[in-house]
């Protein structure tokens, strides 16, 4: 019960303080997302159905990556350098309490974007959504890995170090992850990474998702999503409590 | 009573393994509704000692005792136990100050948590012009006042106050050691941290000073101040920052801060030094001067400043 009415008056502290910044960071991702559907048709004309919906069911999986992994590490890069992450070490709250309201808030901001792609897609392309009831868990699951990731290793390095692996990873994501396109298009070594890196299982498990009667996954690609979800929040919490 | 340090010792290890020693076996104790002031330069350890009281940073040796149980045993309950105000501002991005201090005092409070307290902190601090606006369109001042209450909403056992009335105007630096002192009825104890010497005496039960890393006195500010009971101190507002002026030698330590200047004298030399003063004033040397007791300052800046006054 204490807990709970921690979890619930840290997550208000922290919403209320980011309010502004939250709304402008959705309306990003919106943009971001529905440009990510429409203007890879640029890139690729005369695109096939099923490039299209490789793109449309790629958006959202890029949304959570972005959160996570971008806008995460450059906040948390922020409170680190403001005196704020301090600050909240003096709380009289668990830390994992402090963390579990801020993943909820990461979480909550990339849902508007999700649904507004979606919906942008199939109206403009109709490319064979077929929305599975595996969306809620895998939602759930790719944000959970990507932002426990994003926290694992922007509490480990340094602000800088982390904002290069952010800026790496983003544009890794978007032009040489098979989140987009087909894994098979890759060269060989990157494929081979991409079996160890959790990109990979995060697309894979969302395309099956949004289009079940197009696209399978098997249950490999959840348990190492899972083992890097524990792997990122476990050094977090680990730092968080270091002294 | 309520804190225990016992012999704390922190070693910090530097990039090239180098040691640099930042509290080096301290040792004091604070008892129930005590105002207790750390006093100390920038860089003394002020900040590490609070750290470790708190459970953020694991001593190298010694140990601390909150309310009779190790701070290392659970550092959550060191933590409920203690509430604080950092050095640093507190950024409060869209928080408006109400909304800031609310949410801590459930924080600790939970259900329990009375909301007219906030309303009457405010009232006692003026601040209700701020309270419903956004934190980052707020003064130092305020945000500083914000970051206060937050501490003291829902007071724990100990509160830690680091420097609490930086860039807090004088009218309001008055209403907030009120607040401070009415804490301490209710059995609350205090730390009060700071490196305003002159401000802390007024406030503060007992005191310690710490220099690199280790307390260099420590007690009432009448036994700190004894070793220099019976001596006055003259301080002069030069014309000039740059004015060249030669000390009388009868001065006991002189310290000099741009164009003010103090020293010590022996109550014997009192009329001697105003004699001296005066030629002074005649000559446009100095604007004017000021004799008075000494203060916890002039122990403060001689104790800690000993480099200064030797090379004089």
């Amino acid at each position: 019960m204490n807990v709970l009415n921690h979890y619930k008056y840290v997550f208000q502290m922290q919403f209320l303080r980011n309010a502004g910044f939250l709304v402008f960071m959705a309306l990003i991702q919106m943009l971001i997302s529905i440009g990510i559907v429409i203007g890879f048709t640029y890139l690729i004309p005369n695109a096939n159905t099923q490039s299209i919906l490789y793109l449309a069911t790629g958006a959202p999986t890029i949304i959570l990556i972005f959160t996570g992994i971008v806008i995460l590490p450059q906040q948390i890069g922020t409170s680190k350098a403001d005196g704020y992450m301090a600050f909240m070490r003096t709380w009289p709250v668990n830390r994992a309490v402090i963390l579990a309201a801020d993943t909820t808030i990461w979480l909550l901001i990339t849902i508007p974007g999700i649904i507004v792609a979606t919906v942008v897609a199939h109206l403009m392309f109709s490319p064979g959504y077929d929305i599975s009831w595996t969306v809620i868990p895998a939602i759930l699951l790719i944000a959970l890995t990507s932002i426990g990731v994003g926290y694992g290793f922007s509490y480990l390095l340094s602000p800088v170090a982390s904002l290069a692996i952010s800026q790496v990873v983003v544009f890794g994501a978007l032009m040489f992850s098979p989140v987009n396109f087909p894994m098979e298009r890759l060269p060989e070594w990157l494929q081979m990474l991409h079996e160890v890196l959790p990109i990979y299982s995060m697309s894979e498990i969302m395309r099956a998702a949004l289009a079940s009667s197009t696209f399978d996954v098997g249950l490999g690609h959840y348990v190492k999503l899972m083992i890097w979800c524990i792997l990122g929040y476990g050094g977090a919490v680990f730092i968080l409590n270091r002294k | 009573m309520i804190l225990d340090v016992k012999g704390v010792t922190k070693i910090y290890t530097g990039s090239n393994k180098s040691q640099n020693i930042v509290n080096d076996n301290l040792s004091f104790h604070i008892n129930e509704g005590e105002i207790f002031g750390l006093l100390g330069q920038n860089g003394a350890g002020k900040t590490t000692l609070v750290n470790q009281i708190l459970g953020l940073v694991t001593p190298n040796s010694g140990d601390i005792h909150l309310l009779g149980e190790s701070v290392l045993a659970s550092p959550v309950r060191a933590r409920t136990i203690c509430s604080v105000q950092p050095q640093s501002q507190v950024p409060l991005g869209f928080l408006t100050p109400k909304q800031a201090v609310t949410l801590m005092g459930k924080m600790r409070a939970g259900k329990h948590f009375d909301a007219t307290r906030v309303d009457a902190l405010f009232e006692a601090l003026s601040m209700g012009e701020w309270a419903n606006i956004e934190g980052e369109k707020l003064s130092g001042g305020a945000k500083r006042l914000t970051a206060f209450c937050m501490a003291v909403v829902v007071p724990g056992r100990l509160v830690i106050l680091d420097e609490p009335t930086n860039d807090v105007d004088p009218v309001r630096r008055r209403y907030l050691w009120q607040v401070i002192r009415d804490l301490t009825k209710n059995g609350t104890s205090v730390i009060l941290v700071t490196h305003n010497v002159v401000e802390a005496e007024k406030a503060v039960d007992r005191v310690a000073i710490i220099d690199q890393g280790k307390f260099i006195t420590q007690g009432t500010p009448s036994e700190v101040k004894r070793a220099v009971s019976d001596q006055l101190r003259i301080e002069l507002n030069l014309a000039q920052a740059f004015t060249d002026l030669e000390v009388p030698t009868w001065a006991l330590s002189s310290h000099r801060n741009g164009a003010r200047l103090m020293f010590s004298i022996d109550q014997a030399d009192v009329l001697a030094t105003i004699d001296w003063a005066k030629v002074q004033v005649d000559q446009g040397l100095i604007i004017d001067y000021s004799l008075s007791p000494t203060t916890i300052e002039d122990v403060y800046i001689e104790l800690t400043s000993q480099k200064v006054v030797d090379s004089k």
